[in-house]
């Protein structure tokens, strides 16, 4: 029973990271189009740039803040020098995917190569030990818990409430007809690159701090994970996204508490397989 | 005379390729309902679709208001006063009908999107008791009525409606041209309207163009139209009194299907 409850306060810190980024994910291809595998790349460079400031003696919330500005400005850029030329030139979808894999080698190498290949952390304590009924979390765990959920609170009254989320939520949905109500579809899709790119460097950083230590490749199996859980809750739908996460996060991490630890991955995508076998729109459809 | 809402004068456009339609030329006064008619793949939506700013002009030129929108990207079309709803994706499916309408008010200022709102609702009263359900499981005839509350948001001078009856139930297309359409053109804005529901069109247009090949075959009011033996000819295709029964039934045929 212990084992279990361990297992899922691992499995809630994990969802907690993973929910984040697979929302972040699903909200840039929703909008923008582009499957972008170059993701978990920008996170990590996001988890560098946190890095360099809490070296130079910042509190880990300003490399935090540091991480989002980075993640907003290194996606920014991939959209203008990148994305965006291709998608004018009429690249395929599937073009894009090759494109953005291309751009997540380039990434990850430029910073192995300004890093090196050593692993580095935060400096920073993971602070008392909380039992909570039987789940055992750090201090810093249930501050990740809590800034995922204030980001998913965040996200959702943003989608709901605000002209803006509105207006993302149309051009995702049709950007044609959104353009014909007036709404500046390219301004959208700018402002979107560089919301989600913040949301990339804000799960890149709680990724890294969760795990301890990471190097420049560290978020490369992490990928996979974001996929399932956005495929998991529907392509393109924030809601299924954060959904989507909770089963993954807590599925492989309760199942690395009764198997081998190095088959959670198969587990992620065993449990994405026998939902999209039942709902083949995942979870929640594919709107958002 | 008042002055043109809309000129489209020489539109030529297509989608790569051969253009779909050729040096097309029509006009449409406030107030007015100006239908385009003419057999599928005569080029009605692709002269919307240059209109509104989806598809660009290889040659021609629009002006609405005076302000020349050739080739102006669709978001200035907006707005610039052009509500344009096409045949096919005509609602943003994922939202209510409520952020429907808040779409179409994207361009009004916040605080009078209420009133609009009331006033949409009043020219659509059904739209007011599904507000809050997702426009993609409205029925074909809501979803409609929403795509034009949608534009009607908007204020706009001059509407673009592409096919509004197009599997629609018949009744429902009648009361849709006969009412709603005609009540846009009341708010003193000018509606150019593509229908292949020839004789229902006709009885609410003030002016009506025929196409053809993707190109203008004729034009005239509609009493002028249907007395014309080159429309009877072209368009409805044979002896008039024949062709005229034969465009009733079809109409109902059309809407029998919906």
């Amino acid at each position: 029973m212990s084992l279990l409850l361990a297992s899922v306060g691992f499995g809630l810190v994990t969802s907690a990271v993973l929910a984040i980024a697979a929302v972040g994910f699903t909200l840039q291809f929703a909008v923008t189009d582009v499957l972008n595998l170059a993701f978990a790349a920008v996170m990590t460079a996001g988890a560098f740039a946190a890095y360099l400031v809490n070296e130079a003696g910042a509190s880990i919330w300003v490399a935090i803040v540091a991480a989002m500005a980075a993640g907003a400005v290194l996606s920014a850029v991939l959209n203008y020098v990148v994305y965006t030329p291709f998608q004018r030139r009429g690249a395929a979808p599937i073009t894009l995917v090759i494109i953005s894999l291309g751009t997540a080698l380039i990434v990850e190498f430029g910073i192995a190569a300004l890093a090196g290949g050593i692993n580095v952390s935060y400096l920073m304590s993971q602070g008392k030990t909380h039992d909570l009924g039987g789940l055992i979390l750090t201090t810093v765990q249930l501050i990740i818990i809590a800034i995922s959920l204030v980001v998913m609170v965040g996200v959702y009254a943003m989608l709901r409430y605000t002209k803006l989320g509105k207006a993302m939520r149309a051009t995702a949905a049709n950007r044609m007809l959104a353009r014909s109500c007036g709404i500046r579809a390219g301004r959208v899709i700018a402002i979107t690159w560089g919301l989600t790119g913040a949301l990339c460097g804000l799960a890149g950083t709680v990724f890294a701090i969760d795990v301890g230590s990471f190097n420049a490749s560290s978020t490369d199996i992490f990928l996979i994970l974001i996929l399932a859980a956005v495929f998991l809750g529907g392509p393109g739908n924030a809601y299924g996204a954060m959904l989507g996460a909770l089963v993954i996060g807590l599925g492989t991490e309760v199942s690395a508490a009764y198997i081998d630890a190095d088959y959670k991955y198969v587990v992620a995508f065993v449990i994405l397989l026998a939902m999209l076998a039942v709902r083949p729109t995942g979870l929640l459809g594919a709107a958002t | 005379m008042s002055a043109d809402a809309l000129t489209a004068t020489g539109v030529t456009a297509g989608y790569g390729g051969d253009p779909v339609i050729r040096s097309v030329t029509l006009r449409a006064q406030a107030g007015q309902i100006v239908s385009v008619v003419g057999p599928n793949g005569s080029g009605k939506s692709t002269l919307l679709k240059a209109i509104a700013g989806v598809l660009r002009m290889s040659a021609g030129k629009v002006v609405v208001a005076g302000r020349d929108l050739t080739n102006a990207a669709a978001e200035v079309v907006a707005r610039s006063g052009v509500g344009y709803v096409p045949q096919v994706d005509d609602v943003f499916a994922p939202l209510t009908v409520r952020e429907n309408l808040e779409m179409g008010g994207y361009l009004v200022a916040r605080s009078a999107v209420p009133d609009r709102m009331e006033h949409v609702i009043e020219v659509f009263p059904r739209l007011g008791s599904m507000l809050r359900r997702q426009a993609g499981k409205l029925s074909g005839g809501e979803r409609k009525m929403l795509a034009m509350g949608r534009v009607l948001m908007l204020a706009p001078s001059v509407f673009l409606l592409d096919e509004p009856t197009a599997n629609l139930a018949p009744a429902i297309a009648r009361t849709l041209l006969e009412e709603q359409v005609t009540t846009l053109a009341r708010s003193d804005a000018a509606v150019l309207i593509v229908e292949q529901r020839a004789r229902a069109v006709l009885a609410v247009s003030d002016y009506t163009y025929v196409m053809g090949g993707g190109e203008l075959r004729l034009s005239g009011t509609p009493a002028e139209l249907t007395e014309s033996p080159a429309f009877v000819e072209s368009f409805l295709g044979g002896h008039r009194d024949q062709a005229i029964q034969r465009s009733e039934a079809d109409d109902h045929a059309d809407t029998g299907k919906a």
